[in-house]
């Protein structure tokens, strides 16, 4: 069975409970214009309870969304980096650093090691990933041309890096094509503008969006970070003015990192065996973040129970407030039942009103979590730059369809109790 | 359908056992209209509410045609109450957020589909004898003359054989009140429907067939109109 077609059988099923009970307390009557006169009569107090529903279904669905969007975000992000190969150390230490271009302090690894990778029968790719320096907001990576191509594709404007000077900017960078800047050594605050003087760099390319902190990178080659650190550029003297692959073990002067793709995809596997070892280490930063997100489950899973609690607990307040509102229509329940209506009538118009504030409630959740989503979405993707497009989907619809039915089955205690008052008490209240 | 009742040893009781209400013997006839007088507490809304069975603790006989009340359950109570009780309150008692034809036609939400037309029919036809405006205005905008006549067309849209009024005429000018009277009793007798109105007003009293007397919770003996 498809999946789309198990969702919606999913969510038929959990709204069966309220529907059936619907069905039974409302079978042979036709309360809606008494509903609708009470609803009305007491439109703010009722407009209160939808909003103390829609916010409590909001911050849930929301919360839900969110947690799915970011997980899909920062996965995505790390799409491209197969394997990374780095000295040994914390893995996700260098997966930040290297994936998500968090600034951190990690130990390079030298020449003899880059040779013995980039050497490698399996390997189709091997760029250093060397980061520590940056402009503004932008940290500045050297890498190799094939790294761009393998992280963005074609370019969407000017051309690739040809020399030790020339950069390219990632899509959301403030620099346009021909302009120069001059980099700092170190990122944030600790950056020390001044270190790299008179090392001017010039924008000759732009690449795509692709969703990852690399959009507000500059790339430049490897050359040209060693360069303006006063180190060998990792090509003898008879190579001194080229760059990119293959570097001269003696003239390499380290990476903080090394991406690693394999000419297939078992082999990756074998290099992470094969390059895990004492001088260095090799992991899938999908694997990583894999284990942060099953880390996390944890945390999802409390924040759905929370999630659903906080909705069940200002449902159980919102009909805790019906109970009380019943009494200030108890009179004209009372009167119904005067007229000859039976109890199964009051009942049935009480909990369609609270039926009708739980699912206004409900619907009015699912658009506050929405608008939510997309918000905070834009707030993570502004402040991280991992590409975070959540959407309210199957679960939530799932949550909130479950939430319905439960709270209208809660409403039946309402309704009983509004059925079993006093006639004549509240006749002459 | 025309309605006799017959009243036998009722003893109404307050849930503490305290008697509110006795009567030893009291009848109606069908088309008769009988006004219930006495003093504030005396006990007339208590009796006129276990003629229509919304009193709980009652023992004795509420005889309606053979149909006794007070064995039956709520529901049987309710049933007969929707069937052939028409009620009048003193302060309207209306959703002030329908209209009047709404206000009217209350029943049909809890009626058979087969009587939701009729109830209709006759709602209408009654606002418009009355003269009580049948536009989608709610009636929070009527004045008590409106809303009185609209609880009148209420009570009578299900036709029903027996009209139950508590000071139907307290809460209005007497102008007012002398042209409902005139409505009210008009209509019971041209229907020949069983009215009987709980009221201090002698205006309404003396348009009556009959006035009994309670005091202390006794229905004492037949009166003269006020």
């Amino acid at each position: 069975m498809p999946p789309q077609v198990q969702d919606s059988l999913w969510l038929l099923l959990l709204l069966a409970p309220a529907a059936l009970t619907g069905l039974c307390v409302l079978w042979g009557f036709r309360p809606q214009a008494l509903v609708g006169a009470l609803l009305w009569r007491f439109r703010w107090t009722n407009l209160t309870f939808v909003l103390l529903i829609a916010i409590s279904v909001g911050i849930g669905v929301g919360l839900i969304a969110q947690e799915r969007g970011l997980r899909k975000g920062t996965a995505r992000a790390a799409d491209k980096f197969d394997l990374i190969v780095s000295a040994p150390g914390s893995e996700i230490t260098m997966m930040f650093a290297a994936v998500y271009l968090q600034p951190s302090d990690v130990p390079l690894l030298g020449g003899e090691a880059f040779d013995e990778i980039a050497g490698h029968d399996s390997v189709d790719l091997a760029a250093p990933i060397a980061f520590g320096d940056s402009y503004g907001e932008s940290p500045v990576v050297g890498t190799t041309a094939q790294f761009v191509a393998h992280l963005a594709g074609d370019l969407t404007e000017g051309r690739m890096f040809a020399t030790t000077t020339e950069a390219i900017a990632g899509s959301s960078v403030d620099l346009a094509l021909g302009a120069s800047f001059e980099p700092a050594h170190g990122v944030g605050d600790a950056a020390e503008a001044e270190a790299h003087a008179g090392q001017d760099l010039t924008i000759v390319g732009r690449m795509p969006p692709t969703g990852s902190p690399w959009d507000r990178a500059i790339l430049v080659p490897v050359e040209s970070v060693w360069e303006v650190h006063g180190l060998m550029n990792g090509h003898g003297p008879e190579r001194r003015d080229t760059i990119g692959p293959p570097f001269d073990p003696d003239y390499f002067p380290g990476t903080p990192a090394i991406l690693v793709r394999a000419e297939a995809l078992w082999a990756n596997y074998a290099l992470r065996s094969e390059f895990t070892r004492d001088d260095m280490m090799a992991f899938f930063p999908g694997a990583v973040l894999a284990q942060l997100h099953g880390l996390m489950g944890d945390v999802r899973q409390m924040m759905s129970v929370m999630a659903v609690l906080t909705q069940v607990l200002v449902t159980a307040g919102v009909l805790t407030g019906l109970i009380v509102l019943a009494r200030l229509f108890a009179r004209r329940l009372a009167l119904l039942r005067a007229l000859g209506a039976p109890g199964r009538f009051v009942f049935a118009v009480v909990w369609a009103y609270a039926a009708v504030l739980i699912t206004l409630g409900a619907l009015a959740g699912l658009a506050i979590g929405w608008v939510a989503v997309r918000v905070i979405s834009k707030a993570v993707t502004a402040r991280t730059d991992i590409l975070v497009s959540a959407t309210l989907d199957w679960p939530e619809f799932h949550l909130i369809a479950a939430f319905v039915s439960f709270t209208v089955l809660l409403a039946l205690l309402p309704a009983f109790m509004a059925m079993s008052r006093h006639i004549i008490t509240d006749l002459r209240a | 359908m025309t309605m006799t009742l017959r009243v036998e040893d009722l003893a109404v009781r307050a849930p503490n056992g305290r008697i509110l209400v006795t009567c030893g013997r009291f009848s109606a006839a069908p088309g008769e209209t009988i006004g219930l007088r006495g003093p504030s507490g005396a006990g007339k809304s208590t009796f006129l509410y276990a003629l229509a069975g919304l009193q709980p603790g009652m023992t004795g006989h509420v005889d309606w045609n053979g149909t006794d009340l007070t064995p039956l359950g709520d529901g049987d109570r309710a049933r007969f109450r929707r069937e052939n009780i028409g009620l009048i309150f003193q302060d309207f008692l209306l959703f002030e957020e329908l209209s009047a034809f709404g206000n009217a036609t209350l029943a049909t939400a809890f009626n058979k589909a087969a009587k939701r037309r009729s109830i209709r029919d006759t709602a209408k036809s009654f606002l418009a004898k009355l003269g009580v405006p049948a536009d989608r205005r709610t009636v929070d905008s009527f004045s008590g003359g409106e809303r009185q006549r609209t609880g009148i067309a209420r009570a009578l849209a299900h036709d029903p054989a027996i009209i139950l009024a508590d000071e139907p005429t307290a809460s209005l000018d007497r102008k007012t009140a002398d042209a409902l009277i005139e409505d009210l009793v008009t209509l019971a007798r041209a229907e020949a429907k069983t009215l009987i109105a709980v009221s201090h007003d002698p205006h309404l009293l003396e348009r009556m067939d009959r006035v009994i007397e309670i005091a202390d919770g006794r229905l004492e003996t037949e009166a003269s109109p006020a």
